[in-house]
């Protein structure tokens, strides 16, 4: 392998040209981001029609603390945070049951049941949201937090993921764990959800950001500023500066940086997850 | 016998109840929820009455309702085959035998983690006319327009499908990416034995190694695509005069501005299925690749 890939090096010609410009895509990626985090340093109240000023001195972390303390990001940051974790959690719990069930245990109507699950793939969660917000409201959800995380947990693709990291469980360990009068939610608990960590992660994660960053249920479910999720609040925040740049691109940057931060650390497990799962968090 | 079943089945319910109680409230109630409220008049606050089929009827001639759908096709149709070779390309080059490639996968990706509202400002704080980055980057190499890229017709779909791109391509690009590292060398090596070339190698066997995966990757855009919403709201506001307007935009307007949620749950009906339809090709075509 390793001296083939030498010998590739040497034959490709084009090899430095696709190089380079890999390396000014990637640039024109991530640079809007990068901009964001020097504006966000900048003084308040700095402006500039010269694109440059921008990454020069004088920086300062003030703006980061002005916000952070005298603004409703701060509690936002908090809804948004709680509201990702409790549905990640619960997503979790109710997903590794359920597949639990269809992979290990044996009862009628099975085969039923997992197709009617199977149903829900082909539901459009954006098609449905009226009628959503119709039953959210007369159970009482709008306005909480309650109300965000419900409809969110139930996810079928969770399901499907779980249940054939499920049947992967060697038989045998099964069938000798049962031998010893191991119960049901001792086999759930001590012996298959321990195996698919894997599987556990990168449904976690996926959740965590589709929950952090989602924004039409929310902005519809939504109505008192002290229950805003960072999405929702972030453009009533923004809107209110037209050509201020500073405050508002420190608001982006607080919302951004803790995903950015999980995304770098769990990078390989988030690759790997679409891959094995093809569908989008 | 059938006591004994009943035994067996009673230690399933604490397992499967949980994640079928939501299920059913959340995501199959709503369905038929949706068909409901699409008979009747119906505000924010209450039923109101029985219309029939006077919803169905009001959308077929609602000139807004076909504005807004072709809108979203539109961005369909000017979103996948962009979306689909950019992230091809993207991938190639996150393929490269280079130190660098974990750098081009993580900042190719990188976008498609931010939230919707923090993409939409910086492209707003980006095209913004007259302070805006681009423009006054324009400026500072001396070209002197002043372009409106969010409120000129032609240029806020350019703005609207870039911002898009930049921001959501990643997504594909991984999956085109993870298809690329399972063709088996030994397809290159004996091409290469064979005298190949690059270039043939990429036509013979790179892209038809890739057509399965770039089918799932057509669909799923598709599917996504249609969903447009918070990026075109939070832009250009639908506008200029409901000429980026998409159709889940109307329907948000219809039902929680103008009041009429039965109207909005009938348009629902429409999105849902289109989007069914194109879902049941894909389960369709997963399911050919797989056999």
């Amino acid at each position: 392998m390793k001296k083939n890939s030498v010998l590739d090096r040497n034959r490709d010609p084009l090899r430095n040209v696709k190089k380079a410009i890999g390396l000014v895509v990637a640039i024109i990626f991530i640079f809007p981001i990068i901009w964001m985090l020097f504006v966000s340093l900048k003084p308040d109240g700095f402006s500039t029609t010269n694109p440059l000023d921008w990454f020069t001195p004088p920086f300062t972390i003030a703006n980061y603390i002005d916000l952070l303390l005298n603004s409703m990001i701060l509690r936002w940051v908090f809804n948004s945070f709680i509201v990702a974790l409790i549905t990640t959690v619960l997503t979790l719990f109710i997903t590794s049951l359920a597949a639990f069930a269809i992979s290990q245990m044996k009862f009628r109507y099975k085969n039923i049941i997992y197709i009617f699950f199977l149903v829900g793939l082909m539901i459009p969660g954006e098609a449905t949201i009226i009628p959503l917000y119709e039953i959210a409201k007369n159970l009482n959800l709008i306005d909480s937090y309650a109300g965000l995380i419900l409809p969110m947990i139930a996810s079928p693709i969770g399901v499907i993921i779980l249940k054939s990291f499920f049947d992967s469980v060697p038989k045998e360990v099964i069938e000798s764990a049962i031998m010893d009068g191991c119960s049901y939610f001792k086999l759930y608990y001590k012996i298959v959800l321990p195996l698919a960590k894997p599987a556990l992660a990168a449904i976690a994660i996926f959740t965590f950001i589709g929950s952090w960053n989602d924004f039409l249920w929310p902005y519809l479910s939504i109505l008192s500023e002290t229950l805003y999720t960072l999405p929702v609040g972030l453009p009533v925040f923004n809107s209110t500066y037209s050509q201020a740049y500073v405050l508002p691109m420190t608001a982006n940057a607080i919302a951004s940086l803790p995903v950015i931060i999980v995304f770098l650390f769990f990078e390989k497990q988030i690759v790997k997850g679409i891959s094995f799962t093809g569908i989008k968090g | 016998m059938n006591k004994n079943l009943w035994m067996r089945d009673i230690k399933v319910i604490p397992f499967l109840l949980p994640f079928l109680v939501v299920y059913i409230i959340f995501t199959i109630l709503p369905v038929f929820k949706g068909l409901e409220m699409s008979f009747y008049d119906w505000s924010l606050i209450r039923k109101i009455e029985f219309v029939g089929f006077e919803n169905y009827q009001k959308m077929l001639f609602d000139p807004h309702f076909w504005r807004s759908l072709w809108n979203t096709t539109l961005f369909v149709i000017l979103t996948t085959p962009t979306m689909v070779l950019l992230a091809l390309g993207l991938a190639l080059l996150a393929n490269l035998n280079s130190k660098l490639k974990t750098f081009f996968r993580t900042a190719f990706f990188l976008p498609s983690i931010l939230s919707v509202a923090v993409i939409s400002f910086l492209a707003i704080f980006m095209l913004q006319p007259y302070t805006g980055l681009l423009n006054t980057g324009l400026h500072s190499i001396g070209i002197e327009a002043e372009p409106f890229w969010m409120a000129d017709k032609i240029l806020s779909w350019v703005s609207i499908v870039v911002v898009t791109l930049w921001w959501s391509v990643g997504f594909n690009m991984v999956l085109f990416l993870a298809a690329l590292q399972e063709i088996p060398e030994s397809l290159y090596e004996a091409s290469e034995i064979d005298g190949a070339t690059r270039w043939e190698q990429f036509r013979y066997i790179t892209i038809p190694q890739l057509i399965p995966i770039g089918r799932v990757v057509i669909l799923l855009q598709i599917l996504a695509s249609y969903k447009v919403f918070a990026q075109i709201l939070l832009i250009t506001g639908g506008g200029p005069a409901g000429g980026t307007r998409p159709l889940i935009q109307y329907i948000y307007e219809v039902g929680f501005t103008q009041n009429n949620m039965g109207y909005a749950a009938t348009m629902s009906y429409a999105l849902f299925y289109i989007l069914l339809i194109i879902s049941i090709i894909q389960l369709r075509s997963q399911r050919l690749k797989e056999s």
